[in-house]
Formats: C-alpha cells, sequence, structure tokens
C-alpha cells in the first residue's frame, strides 16, 4: 500500500520515531519489543472508551430482537432502516455502542508506526543499534511479513486474534455483517502480507488487547441489565435531547417521528417477547 | 475541488474502514456526513464540519440523525 508522504505523516513519524527510540534507548527493549509497548500504552490511552463502548454494547443486546425487527420491516432499504434503528435508539433512550473516534485514533499511530519501520528498512543498521528480532522467529521487524518463514506464523496469530476481537468489539446486532466482518481477515491478510513484521506485529497485540479487554469486561460486568433501563416502559420520546449534538437534529426529526408513528406498535410485541424470551 | 474530499472518504473506506468495520452511531454515518458536507459546504468548511462530526461521534454522545444542513 501506498501512502503519499504529506507533512503531517512525517511529523507522526518523528513522534513514532521518538517513542520507539525512548522504549529502545531508555528501558532497554529491543525494537519488536519497543512496538508492543507502544501498542499498550495507545491501547491504555483509549481505555476510558472502550470501556464504555462494551459498556452500551451490553446494552444494545438486550435490545437485540426489537432491532432484528426494526431489520426485518425495512429489509430492502438500508438507509431507511437505519433511520429507524436510530429513531428507536432514540426513544429508548439507547446509546448505541459503535462511534467512529476511538478507531479513527488508532489510524495516525498505524500510519506513523508504517513510516517509521519503512525508514528502519531503508537507514543503515548503525541508526538503529540493536537487533530487529523478535522472539527468535521473525529475523526483522522492519522486512516484509512474508520474506522470513516466521512471518506466516505471525499472520496466522493475526487473523486469530483479529477474528477474535472482531467478535467481541463488532457493535452490529446484523448477523450476516458480523458473519462478514469476522471473515474480511482472511481477506486483508493479503494485503497485510505485504505490510512490514512490525506492524502486523503492532496489529496483533492491539488485538490480542482488544480480546484481553472483551475477556475481563465480561466477566466484571454481569449481564444483567441495570435496573434504570427496565423504565422504557414510556411511551412518550424523550423531551430533551441533551447535549449540543442532540439538540442540533431534534428539529428535522420531528414530522418524521410522527409519520411514522406505527414503528411503536412493534414495542407491543416487544413486551410480550421479552416476558417470552429464553435467553 | 470537493471531489478531493469524496476522494479521501473513498480511500478511507476501501482501507482503514473496511479494515475496522464499525456501524457509526449516527445517521447519516461519519463517512457519509463527510461526503455530503463537502459537497454541500465546500472542501474548507465541509472538512471542518466533517471533523466537528467525528468528535462528536465518541462514546459519550447520544448518536441519531444528524444530517448535514
Amino acid at each position: 500500500m501506498i501512502l503519499f508522504k504529506i507533512p503531517i505523516i512525517s511529523q507522526l513519524e518523528t513522534v513514532a520515531r521518538h517513542v520507539l527510540n525512548w522504549f529502545h534507548g531508555t528501558l532497554h527493549l529491543p525494537w519488536a519489543w519497543a512496538i508492543v509497548a507502544t501498542t499498550i500504552v495507545v491501547r491504555m490511552l483509549l481505555v476510558p472508551l472502550t470501556v464504555k463502548q462494551i459498556h452500551s454494547m451490553q446494552n444494545l443486546q438486550r435490545f437485540a430482537p426489537q432491532m432484528k425487527e426494526i431489520q426485518k420491516k425495512y429489509k430492502g432499504d438500508k438507509a431507511k432502516q437505519n433511520e429507524e434503528l436510530m429513531k428507536f435508539y432514540r426513544e429508548n433512550n439507547i446509546n448505541p455502542a459503535a462511534s467512529c473516534l476511538p478507531m479513527l485514533f488508532q489510524l495516525p499511530v498505524f500510519i506513523a508506526l508504517y513510516y517509521s519501520l519503512r525508514t528502519f528498512s531503508h537507514e543503515p543498521a548503525a541508526k538503529h543499534p540493536g537487533s530487529l528480532s523478535f522472539l527468535h522467529f521473525i529475523p526483522s521487524i522492519a522486512d516484509h511479513t512474508t520474506s522470513h518463514w516466521g512471518g506466516y506464523v505471525l499472520l496466522v496469530v493475526y487473523v486469530a486474534s483479529q477474528m477474535a476481537s472482531t467478535l467481541y468489539m463488532s457493535a452490529t446486532a446484523d448477523k450476516t455483517q458480523r458473519i462478514l466482518f469476522m471473515f474480511m481477515p482472511l481477506v486483508f491478510v493479503f494485503v497485510i502480507a505485504r505490510f512490514p513484521a512490525g506492524l502486523v506485529l503492532y496489529w496483533v497485540t492491539t488485538n490480542l488487547w482488544t480480546v484481553g479487554q472483551g475477556l475481563i469486561t465480561r466477566r466484571l460486568m454481569p449481564k444483567t441489565p441495570p435496573p434504570d433501563l427496565f423504565k422504557r416502559t414510556s411511551r412518550t420520546p424523550p423531551k430533551d435531547d441533551g447535549g449540543g449534538n442532540g439538540a442540533k437534529p431534534a428539529a428535522p426529526e420531528e414530522p418524521k417521528a410522527g409519520a411514522a408513528r406505527p414503528a411503536g406498535q412493534p414495542r407491543k410485541v416487544r413486551r410480550k417477547k421479552g416476558t417470552a424470551r429464553r435467553r | 475541488m470537493y471531489r478531493i474530499g469524496v476522494a479521501a472518504v473513498w480511500l478511507y473506506r476501501a482501507t482503514w474502514g473496511a479494515l475496522f468495520p464499525t456501524t457509526c452511531k449516527y445517521h447519516p454515518s461519519c463517512s457519509q456526513y463527510a461526503i455530503d458536507a463537502v459537497r454541500r459546504k465546500g472542501l474548507l468548511r465541509g472538512s471542518a464540519l466533517a471533523g466537528w462530526r467525528l468528535l462528536r461521534c465518541n462514546p459519550w454522545s447520544r448518536g441519531g440523525f444528524d444530517p448535514v444542513r
């Protein structure tokens, strides 16, 4: 993959290089472990975001049957389906789990690592003293992943960890979409094979972190819903939209909310279903 | 001019967006919002709007129906 080098990217690269240098020079970590450490720091910074995300994801799962109903109702029209889902969220005071910001936060980290590893492979070894190998099975983290058999091992771990992390983090209730996301790494592995091994190492670490975080939060937070969520019997949608962001969309939504009032109908069914639900 | 912005969004969708599939909490999604924004408000204002939307698309916000206006 060719990424154009614009000024921001070289700045990102400098930052990444500084961080790696610090881990390597001050903490005497080998380069590969410096990458792992960087990844862990990045993920630690993201912990509050992901915890909140997992929280709302578990709440979301409770509404899965109703959401499935909406999805079935507007099967042909994806846009309408989304719109109805958003309305459903609002009416039931649900905070949808997925959000773009935490995912985007990792993009600059990735780009920065990509370029610093590329620099590693281009510059003389004297500029980065120390071994570039990782756990004896990858001779150099700056080389293409497939340049050595060890890289294939890393790729297998990547696919497995990516699948596992999708299992934990994919916020969508749509089953087909989930399955699609699960098998995405099998397609992307061919692209990723062209990346430096260190980048795959970053990816594996971040995925394993996601899985670990998912396991821990699942254990810490029982599946039983918080009691305040049972209040959703109220038929009136929440009046106050809360926050600056909610206030804006309120106006254009008013007429639609009125027009699509039958959307309230499945809620009746939901009550019955809720009691009959086995899970 | 706005095509640059649209192309950037498509590039994102084909690469990072496909690797980390998430469903946005807003409708239209952040990337669609960015496309709409640069189309209607031009590259500069559109990008600013899209950036602001991305900041709003965090785990603490409520999400929902939020088109470019």
